[in-house]
């Protein structure tokens, strides 16, 4: 049994990570903005707090055995300033404090978007890493952090992951399953050739925690094991559906310029980085995981998305409402309208 | 000469976040009980606690007496480094004054007050300006002819610090870098790597003026040197990190850099300017600055023909300076740093 702490374990992502922590016996303290929903009995403390308070993040940090750091602001934010704060100062902050209390680990989620559009596949952990955006720059920056408070002394393993998904963590998905329900024509870039991987949030904090458990391995790569092209992956997904929505094939020059139209009149909930890797190649080799981990996923690209479909179809008059993080947030899109015509 | 026992267990910096001070703390933060950081804001003092625990951040402005109080409160010894100073201005030429000259009257103020270990005081080649040919190297005792605002304020700073310092008041050394380059280097250094990747940096004049130029890592040695060496005290050194080259070497020395760390750069006719047209922006910098005003663009076109060139004889002798770092191993340190960051070159 160790104790935990979870920085934005209100989030999807942090609740799974909690509840598979609470599963196996530890104790679990979450350090979000918001409170979590309530787990009656578990062994969960909570504070409510801002990364960037370095003086929350010290207090959260006391008496812990090993420190999960998950705040990130995502991609769908947009907000150049938060991107720095939260994603680079708020790892500073946790760094500083995790050093200070002396956990014994610290594991810290980076993200595959530090490695930009890759020249090879697959990427391993040191392969490259040529962010394209600001959101690859800050996860960089954290990760020069954690590199920095490593040779300092303190044990840090940085966990990337591929696109996550699971039924809480829809984000752009979204956009593509109002498409599918529709029957509609389901865009991919240039034929959709590209090999897209995912993770599900369940695989990853499996990963997550089996790195807490043991000493050192700075870096993972985690993605799913059985995963396609873009196209095959969004195919598995009609079929399954039987809505009559078919994959469609759109030019990419002409598509992310549509996006990024669509985001900068704001009908569209895009990122530079969407548009950037949505028709791009980029999956990891996950050797070193399975080899120091013993990391095995257990979900596949059409599973997870078939999963997540079905949570959002009998989910999805529900969405509407106050106080979600951005990749739970269902998005508004004046854009569908215009997708939907592709047909 | 040098008595390194003695070497005090707490050093304080000024301008910690700067170009010099990321390197000088990375440096001594793993054999110091403390080092003290003048940062300006929380989000800085979060990024440079990061180094390690000896790292303590006080946040304040170098021109604010309680900002400096609390950053020397209990360093009775330390050595205080004081690097903070504004070299390209954003608002105005007032602002080299305010913090260049106002900073270090401040910070010699409140070092004689309260008390610290010896100050040593990170100034520039702009207080000599260009030398009359490219065979002329600066030595300690060459004539001042200030270069624009920037030169004068850190000129009437190293009078402050050395005036002081015959004063009694406390105990200075004056350390004079060149043109530096080296991780943690600022966006403006980035620009200048990227246009010469791209072959479009300009040569003014034929290139054969030479420029000394310091490695960051040479430079935080002779602070060190500065430190621990007591006949030092009083005194003023050039430092660089050796011979100076000519503008084409430097040029071609970070092109081979570039190539050697994976960025081919481009080939092709390299934008060529003759000396007049840098004459003329020297004349148009100094009618703006005269009325407060401030072009880092031109700043820099004004300067690129000259021969700014010293001699380290000095620094060699009596600190003991010995640059290890090469400009073409500097240069290839520095775009790895930009790597690492994903700094796109």
């Amino acid at each position: 049994m160790s104790r935990l702490l979870v920085t934005g374990g209100s989030g999807y992502f942090g609740s799974v990570l909690v509840d598979q922590a609470l599963a196996r016996g530890d104790e679990v303290r979450i350090l979000d903005l918001n409170p979590p929903e309530p787990r009656p009995g578990a062994p969960v403390d909570v504070v409510v707090g801002d990364v960037r308070d370095a003086d929350v993040v010290r207090r959260a940090c006391e008496g812990i055995d090993v420190v999960h750091h998950n705040v990130a602001q995502v991609p769908l934010a947009r907000d150049r300033d938060l991107f720095w704060t939260v994603n680079v100062v708020g790892t500073a902050n946790v760094v500083v404090a995790a050093r200070d209390a002396a956990v014994a680990k610290l594991v810290t989620t980076s993200s595959s978007a530090v490695y930009g559009i890759p020249e090879h596949n697959p990427v391993d952990e040191s392969s490259p890493r040529r962010p394209l955006e600001a959101y690859g720059r800050a996860k960089l920056e954290a990760e020069a952090l954690c590199a920095e408070a490593v040779a300092a002394g303190l044990d840090v393993t940085i966990i990337r992951p591929r696109t996550i998904l699971g039924h809480g963590r829809l984000g752009i998905m979204v956009i593509l399953f109002e498409l599918v329900a529709e029957g509609a024509a389901v865009p991919v870039l240039d034929g959709g050739d590209n090999r897209y991987q995912l993770v599900h949030a369940e695989d990853l904090a499996d990963a997550c925690l089996r790195a807490g458990d043991r000493p050192g391995g700075l870096a993972y790569n985690i993605g799913a094991s059985e995963f396609g092209t873009m196209r095959e992956t969004l195919e598995a997904l009609c079929r399954h559906a039987g809505t009559g929505a078919r994959v469609r094939s759109v030019p990419a020059g002409p598509a992310r310029l549509a996006m990024r139209s669509a985001t900068a009149v704001g009908v569209a909930p895009f990122a530079p980085y969407h548009w950037l890797l949505y028709g791009e190649s980029l999956w990891f080799d996950t050797t070193a995981a399975r080899r120091d981990l013993g990391w095995v996923p257990a979900h596949s690209n059409a599973d997870m998305v078939i999963e997540s479909y079905e949570w959002w179809r009998a989910h999805r008059h529900d969405l509407d409402g106050p106080g979600r993080s951005h990749h739970q947030s269902p998005v508004r899109f004046g854009l569908l309208e215009l997708l939907k015509r592709l047909r | 000469m040098t008595d390194a026992a003695a070497l005090p267990r707490t050093m304080v910096i000024t301008g910690a976040t700067g170009w010099l001070g990321q390197n000088l703390v990375r440096a001594v933060a793993p054999e110091r009980e403390r080092v003290r950081c003048l940062v300006r804001t929380p989000e800085e003092a979060a990024l440079l606690a990061v180094v390690g625990t000896s790292v303590d951040p006080v946040i304040g402005d170098v021109r604010d007496p309680d900002a400096l109080d609390r950053l020397l409160d209990g360093a009775a010894d330390a050595t205080v480094v004081h690097t903070a100073a504004v070299i390209h201005p954003t608002t105005g030429t007032r602002e080299l004054f305010d913090v260049n000259v106002g900073g270090t009257q401040l910070v010699v103020d409140r070092v004689r007050r309260r008390g610290a270990g010896r100050l040593i005081h990170v100034s520039s080649n702009s207080p000599f300006g260009a030398n009359p040919g490219p065979d002329h190297r600066f030595t300690e005792d060459s004539p001042r002819h200030p270069y624009m605002g920037y030169g004068r304020s850190k000129a009437e700073a190293e009078d402050i610090v050395l005036a002081a310092h015959e004063r009694g008041h406390l105990e200075a050394v004056v350390l004079r870098p060149p043109w530096f380059y080296g991780p943690y280097q600022p966006e403006r250094q980035t620009r200048w790597l990227r246009a010469v990747r791209r072959n479009r940096f300009p040569m003014v004049g034929d290139g054969s003026n030479r420029r000394s130029m310091v490695f960051t890592g040479n430079l935080v040695h002779a602070v060190l040197r500065a430190e621990q060496v007591q006949a030092a005290a009083g005194r003023a050194y050039w430092i660089a990190d050796g011979p100076p080259p000519t503008m084409l070497e430097v040029i071609d020395t970070v092109r081979a850099a570039l190539d050697a760390e994976g960025f081919a750069p481009a080939g092709g006719p390299r934008p060529r300017f003759p000396r007049a047209v840098g004459d003329v922006a020297e004349r148009v910098d100094g009618f703006l600055q005269a009325r407060g005003r401030y072009s880092q663009v031109l700043h820099v076109l004004g300067e690129l023909k000259d021969t700014i060139a010293c001699d380290t004889t000095r620094a060699e002798i009596e600190l003991g300076y010995q640059p290890a770092t090469t400009l073409l191993d500097g240069m290839r340190a520095s775009i790895r740093w930009c790597v690492d960051r994903g700094i796109a070159l």
